[in-house]
């Protein structure tokens, strides 16, 4: 007997999955530098701490005008990201992440292996509340 | 006619061209019964041509922008007003739309754009605009107010509050330009029928030249002339360039002593060394030929 999974359900279980999105400086698999600049950093990996099963997506936001934080944020609500570990955060990026209960966390230094470790031990600092101001990212 | 002075880098001296130029036709102007002078100070984020000039100003008008107002109850959550914000001013998250005012551009679009017409707008005054007068020279400028970081719309709007749709022949509306190359110096340029571009004989007046000078060359297509200031030593890179580009080299002004403790106390050029008056009218002269040139014969 065999059992049918539809793909409706997959995407059920998928949603179900922890994605925590981390800020890259580069595009190298588990490799990747992870990135100080929150919203024009150049790529996003959405990872599940535990399977450690990822996929890398390039940031919209990185060239945006202005409103880079909100963009970016914009995109971790709608990919679903229920954390976020980048190394600063603006005010409205924190401003449109806490209004989505997504908490930020702050990178520390070190590979996203160690920083998942760190992830997962709760040894990581959370954003309570912006650490630069706005328009950071653009110096970096 | 409407010559606009821009420079791209900062500090060459469009605002001493601008003052001096206008104060200097003003007279032979109203003599000739030609029609009024106006300088208009574009540089709304310090607008600085009024301590030159010292005009008595008679009327002030505010510059009012819309702001959107997101009505929290009837709105469904649609995200539309997110995905047409070009500026990311919008934020869906947490079941509610949450409003950005520092990126907001005022364009409208979300209003526009809501389904459920859920988005209202309310004024918000984002600058002020003097005009006045010194004898027979009309003086005019925008300040933006403090904190606002989008000066175009009060630039729009000073132009719009002072130059007529048909312009009297014979007038000449001299609009004094920010630094730079972005929006509020394409505002200035609009509608203009002449650039003067003030430069000093360094690389880096050079260098802001030639971004002002593609600027004019790409988007306005008007006849444009040189205005070398603290000319003396260097001025071989910006007549090489001048040459390149086929744009004339119509005035200097020498790097003095003389003048720089003139323009600190507040004095205009052409009060304080008047010899300088007939170069300002000859200025003004040549510029209505090369408009006279350019424009189709009939």
């Amino acid at each position: 007997m065999h059992i049918a999974i539809t793909l409706a359900d997959i995407t059920i279980i998928k949603e179900h999955t922890m994605h925590i999105a981390i800020t890259l400086a580069d595009n190298n698999g588990l490799e990747s530098s992870i990135s100080p600049v929150f919203g024009r950093c150049p790529f996003y990996m959405l990872i599940d701490p535990e399977s450690k099963e990822f996929k890398i997506e390039e940031n919209p936001a990185q060239s945006a005008s202005g409103g880079a934080g909100v963009k970016a944020s914009q995109w971790m609500i709608d990919n679903k990201a229920s954390a976020v570990i980048s190394g600063n955060l603006g005010p409205k990026a924190h401003d449109v992440l806490s209004s989505a209960n997504i908490p930020a966390f702050k990178f520390q230094g070190g590979s996203i292996e160690e920083t998942l470790k760190a992830y997962n031990d709760k040894e990581l600092e959370s954003f309570f509340e912006p650490n630069v101001d706005a328009h950071s990212g653009i110096q970096e | 006619m409407i010559i606009t002075i821009a420079s791209g880098k900062g500090g060459t001296g469009k605002t001493t061209i601008a003052t001096n130029l206008a104060w200097a036709i003003t007279h032979t102007q109203e003599a000739e019964n030609k029609g009024t002078t106006w300088l208009i100070d574009c540089d709304v984020e310090e607008p600085n041509a009024a301590l030159f000039i010292h005009p008595a100003f008679e009327k002030e008008k505010n510059v009012e922008r819309l702001l959107p107002v997101i009505n929290q109850d009837q709105c469904t959550g649609s995200g539309v007003c997110v995905d047409v914000c070009e500026y990311n001013a919008l934020a869906r998250a947490g079941g509610k739309t949450l409003f950005f005012k520092e990126l907001c551009h005022a364009c409208g679009s979300c209003v526009l754009n809501c389904p459920e017409g859920a988005i209202d707008e309310t004024p918000e005054m984002i600058g002020l605009l003097q005009q006045g007068s010194r004898d027979s020279l009309r003086f005019a400028q925008g300040i933006l107010e403090i904190g606002f970081s989008s000066p175009t719309p009060v630039i729009r709007d000073l132009k719009k509050w002072i130059i007529p749709q048909k312009i009297q022949s014979g007038s000449t509306y001299i609009l004094d330009a920010s630094p730079g190359t972005a929006c509020p110096v394409v505002e200035s340029f609009r509608g203009a029928d002449f650039a003067l571009l003030v430069t000093e004989p360094t690389p880096f007046g050079l260098h802001d030249l030639s971004l002002v000078a593609e600027l004019i060359f790409k988007e306005f297509k008007i006849s444009s002339g040189i205005v070398i200031n603290k000319s003396g030593r260097g001025d071989e890179i910006i007549e090489q360039f001048a040459s390149e580009k086929k744009i004339p080299i119509l005035m200097r002004v020498p790097l003095s002593r003389d003048i720089a403790e003139a323009y600190a106390r507040g004095t205009l050029l052409v009060e304080a060394f008047p010899q300088y008056k007939d170069q300002f009218i000859a200025l003004h002269k040549k510029i209505g030929e090369m408009i006279r040139e350019r424009q189709p014969k009939q």
